[in-house]
C-alpha cells in the first residue's frame, strides 16, 4: 500500500498548551482514516493543518511524498466538508457544486460543458437532481450534508477530508448520512481522512482509527486493535466502556498468570500475560461486557461476590454498575440477555474469562486511589 | 386569535396603558410636524405672512422655478458623490476589520478610531477642513514650501468637491459600520471552502465575499446619501456659492424670506423621494442578503 499522506512531528501552538504536539502518521491511498478524540484533542487542528487552513508551528505535511507544507490551500489537491457544510449563501445548489469546477474552466481543465455533466451526474450521486435551482436555505441540513459532499467530490479530488461533517445533524440523519458516507468510499476509492469525536462513528466507518488526547496521537490502528488491544488505560476508558484497573502480577510455576486488584480480588490473566513476573506492577482491562454477571442465589459455580449500584436499561443491552463490599472495587458490566430479575443492591457474582483480561500497561505504579 | 379579541376589557385597558407613552410620541413628534408640514405647504405668504389656504402651487413651483429643482438636483448629487466616495473608502477598512483583524484588542482599538471622530462636534470636523483646505491652510502652505506654486491655490475649497470630501470625511464611519456588520455575518468556513476549492484571494473576493456583502454596501450607501443630501453645515462652511444645497435654500426660505409653504413644499418632495429612494434601496437590500 502506499502512502498518500504523510504528517511529520506537527505541532501547534496557539498560545497556552500546545494545540497538536508531535503528531506523525501515515495515510495509505485509499484508505479510509478517522481521527478520534474529544473536543480539545487536536484532531480538528491536525485535520487543517493537513489542508493547509492552518500552518504547523513545527513539522511536516507531505503529499506523495512531497513536502508541501507550505503549499497553500487553494493548491493543494484536497477537499474538506465542513462542519457547518459551508455553502456559499448567494450561490444555488447547482452553482456551489459547479464552483470548483467553473474556476477550472478559467484554468483550462474543463469546457462547461464537462462541467455542465459532471455537476449533474455528482448531483444524482448524492440523490439531489431535483434540488439544482434551490438556494442551500431551502434545503435540510442533511440535504445540505449532500450538497458539502458532491461541491467536494466533483472536482475529483485524492484526497477528501472530513471535519465532523455530521456534527450538526440529528441522530437519524447521522445514521443516513455513516451509511451513505460509507457507501462513497467504497465506489469512489478516493482517501478519507476523517475527524469524529464519536467513537462508533469513527470504529464503524474506519478502515484505520487514530486516537488523540490532549494534543497528542496515542494509537494508531484498525477498530479491532483500538477495541481490543488498547495501548493505554486512556485509550481503552475511552472507547466503549472498560474497566481499566490497577494491580498486582501473581505467577504461578506453572506459567499462569493472575493479578490481585484492590481488596485482594484476583482475576486470572490470559490474554497477553506472558512474561509478566511475580510481583510487577500492572494495569488490566477488562470489557464491560464481557464481566459475567450471574445473580449470586442462582447457584453459580464461581466468581466475586458483588453488589449491583446501578441499573441502566440501554435498549439491546443493559448496563451495571458494580461494587465489591469492603473493597473499594468498582466495575461496569454490560450484558445483552438480562437477568430479569436483578436490581438496586442484588448480590451477584462477577466473573471473567481470563482470554479477556488483557495487561494494557506493566510496571506501573499502583494508583493511590486503588 | 389576536390579542385584542383574546382580551378582557381590564386587559384591553392595560393595553392601553402601555402604548399611550409611544403613541403620544408618535403623535407629538411624528404625526403632527408632518401634519403642519402638509398644511403649510398648501398655504401662500402675502406680505411675509402665512396665509392659509388650499393650493399646490407651492409644490409645482419646486419643479417648475429655478433654483429649486436645480438645487435639490446638486443636493442629491453631492449626496451620491458623497455616497460613493464613502463607500470605497469604508469597503477596506470594514473588510480589515471582519477578516484581518483577529486579536479582540485590535478590533476594539479600529472600531475605537472610526468612532471617535464622533465624540467631536460636527461643526468643528467642518470647520477642520476650511484649516486645511482654505488659502492659509495645511495644502497650501506644504505646496508653497515645496516651491511646486507661488501663490495659494484656490480650488480646493468653496466649491462641490470641498463640500463631498468634507461630508465623506463625517459620514464614512455609516459606511464602514454598516458594511462592516455585514462581512461580519460570513462565517470564515465558507471562505475557507473557496478557497479550498481552488479559489484565488481575488476570486473569493468577487465570487463570494462581494455578493454577500451587497446589502450593507446598499444599506450603508443609503444613509450616507440621506444624511449627505440634506446637509447644511459643510455646504455652509465649505461650500461657496456653487454649493448651496437644499437645507441651505430652505432655512433661507424660512428665516430670511419667511416663504413658509415654499419652505414646506420643497421639505414634502424631499421627504417623498427619501421614502421611495428607501423603499427601492430596502426592497433591493432584502433581495440582495442572502440566508446564512
Amino acid at each position: 500500500m502506499t502512502t498518500i499522506i504523510e504528517a511529520r512531528q506537527l505541532q501547534k501552538h496557539y498560545g497556552g498548551p500546545l494545540a497538536v504536539r508531535d503528531v506523525s502518521l501515515a495515510v495509505n491511498e485509499g484508505e479510509f482514516l478517522s481521527l478520534l478524540g474529544a473536543s480539545g484533542s487536536g484532531k480538528t487542528t491536525t485535520l487543517r493543518m493537513i489542508a493547509g487552513l492552518e500552518s504547523p508551528t513545527q513539522g511536516s505535511v507531505l503529499f506523495r511524498g512531497q513536502d508541501i507544507t507550505h503549499v497553500p490551500v487553494a493548491q493543494r489537491d484536497m477537499r474538506m466538508v465542513f462542519q457547518d457544510f459551508a455553502l456559499f449563501p448567494n450561490l444555488t445548489v447547482w452553482e456551489n457544486v459547479a464552483f470548483g469546477l467553473r474556476l477550472r474552466i478559467t484554468r483550462g481543465r474543463y469546457t462547461s460543458d464537462e462541467v455542465k455533466s459532471r455537476v449533474g451526474q455528482y448531483l444524482e450521486t448524492v440523490q439531489l437532481t431535483g434540488h439544482a435551482d434551490k438556494m442551500p436555505h431551502q434545503l435540510s441540513g442533511g440535504q445540505r450534508q449532500r450538497v458539502s459532499l458532491a461541491r467536494a467530490l466533483v472536482t475529483d479530488p485524492p484526497v477528501v477530508l472530513f471535519d465532523e461533517p455530521l456534527g450538526s445533524l440529528d441522530a437519524n440523519m447521522r445514521k443516513v448520512m455513516q451509511l451513505e458516507l460509507k457507501r462513497l468510499h467504497r465506489e469512489l476509492r478516493k482517501t478519507f481522512i476523517y475527524v469524529t469525536h464519536d467513537q462508533e462513528e469513527a470504529m464503524g466507518l474506519s478502515d484505520r482509527v487514530a486516537v488523540l488526547k490532549d494534543g497528542r496521537l496515542l494509537q494508531l490502528g484498525t477498530p479491532d486493535d483500538i477495541y481490543f488491544r488498547p495501548n493505554c488505560a486512556a485509550v481503552a476508558s475511552f472507547i466503549g466502556a472498560a474497566n481499566v484497573l490497577d494491580g498486582v502480577a501473581a505467577t504461578t510455576p506453572g506459567g499462569t498468570v493472575s493479578v490481585e486488584l484492590a481488596g485482594g480480588v484476583r482475576l486470572a490473566a490470559a490474554d497477553n500475560a506472558a512474561g509478566v513476573a511475580n510481583g510487577e506492577a500492572v494495569t488490566i482491562m477488562l470489557r464491560a461486557e464481557q464481566v459475567r454477571v450471574a445473580p449470586a442465589a442462582g447457584g453459580a459455580a464461581d466468581g466475586v461476590r458483588a453488589q449491583v449500584t446501578e441499573r441502566l436499561f440501554l435498549g439491546e443491552k443493559v448496563r451495571y454498575e458494580l461494587k465489591v463490599p469492603g473493597t473499594g472495587l468498582r466495575l461496569t458490566a454490560m450484558s445483552s440477555g438480562g437477568h430479569p430479575g436483578l436490581g438496586l443492591g442484588d448480590d451477584v457474582l462477577v466473573s471473567a474469562d481470563p482470554g479477556h483480561v488483557r495487561i494494557i500497561a506493566r510496571g506501573s505504579a499502583p494508583r493511590a486511589d486503588a | 386569535m389576536s390579542v385584542a379579541a383574546a382580551a378582557t376589557p381590564q386587559d384591553r385597558r392595560q393595553l392601553l396603558i402601555w402604548l399611550l407613552p409611544p403613541l403620544l410620541w408618535f403623535t407629538v413628534f411624528m404625526v403632527i410636524p408632518y401634519g403642519m408640514l402638509f398644511y403649510y405647504s398648501l398655504g401662500s405668504t402675502e406680505y411675509m405672512t402665512f396665509k392659509p389656504g388650499f393650493s399646490l402651487a407651492n409644490l409645482v413651483r419646486v419643479f417648475r422655478a429655478e433654483p429649486y429643482l436645480s438645487v435639490l438636483l446638486k443636493s442629491a448629487r453631492i449626496g451620491a458623490f458623497t455616497a460613493i466616495g464613502a463607500t470605497i473608502l469604508a469597503y477596506p477598512v470594514a473588510f480589515c476589520l471582519a477578516f484581518h483583524t483577529r486579536s479582540a484588542r485590535a478590533k476594539f482599538l479600529i472600531y475605537l478610531l472610526v468612532i471617535v471622530p464622533w465624540w467631536a462636534a460636527y461643526l468643528v470636523k467642518a470647520y477642520a477642513w476650511k484649516t486645511i483646505l482654505g488659502t492659509n491652510g495645511i495644502i497650501n502652505a506644504l505646496l508653497l514650501d515645496l516651491h511646486l506654486i507661488h501663490e495659494p491655490l484656490t480650488l480646493f475649497l468653496y466649491n462641490q468637491f470641498s463640500v463631498v470630501l468634507t461630508l465623506v470625511y463625517i459620514f464614512t464611519p455609516f459606511s464602514i459600520l454598516s458594511i462592516y456588520a455585514q462581512l461580519e455575518r460570513i462565517p470564515t468556513s465558507i471562505i475557507e471552502a473557496s478557497s479550498n476549492l481552488g479559489a484565488t484571494t481575488l476570486e473569493t473576493l468577487t465570487k463570494i465575499i462581494i455578493p454577500l456583502s451587497i446589502p450593507g454596501v446598499i444599506a450603508g450607501a443609503i444613509i450616507t446619501f440621506a444624511l449627505a443630501t440634506g446637509d447644511f453645515i459643510a455646504p455652509a462652511l465649505v461650500g461657496g456659492p456653487d454649493a448651496i444645497m437644499v437645507s441651505n435654500v430652505v432655512i433661507n426660505l424660512l428665516g430670511v424670506a419667511f416663504d413658509w409653504p415654499m419652505a414646506a413644499s420643497i421639505g414634502i418632495v424631499v421627504i417623498g423621494v427619501g421614502t421611495a429612494l428607501i423603499s427601492v434601496s430596502q426592497y433591493l437590500e432584502h433581495r440582495a442578503q442572502a440566508r446564512f
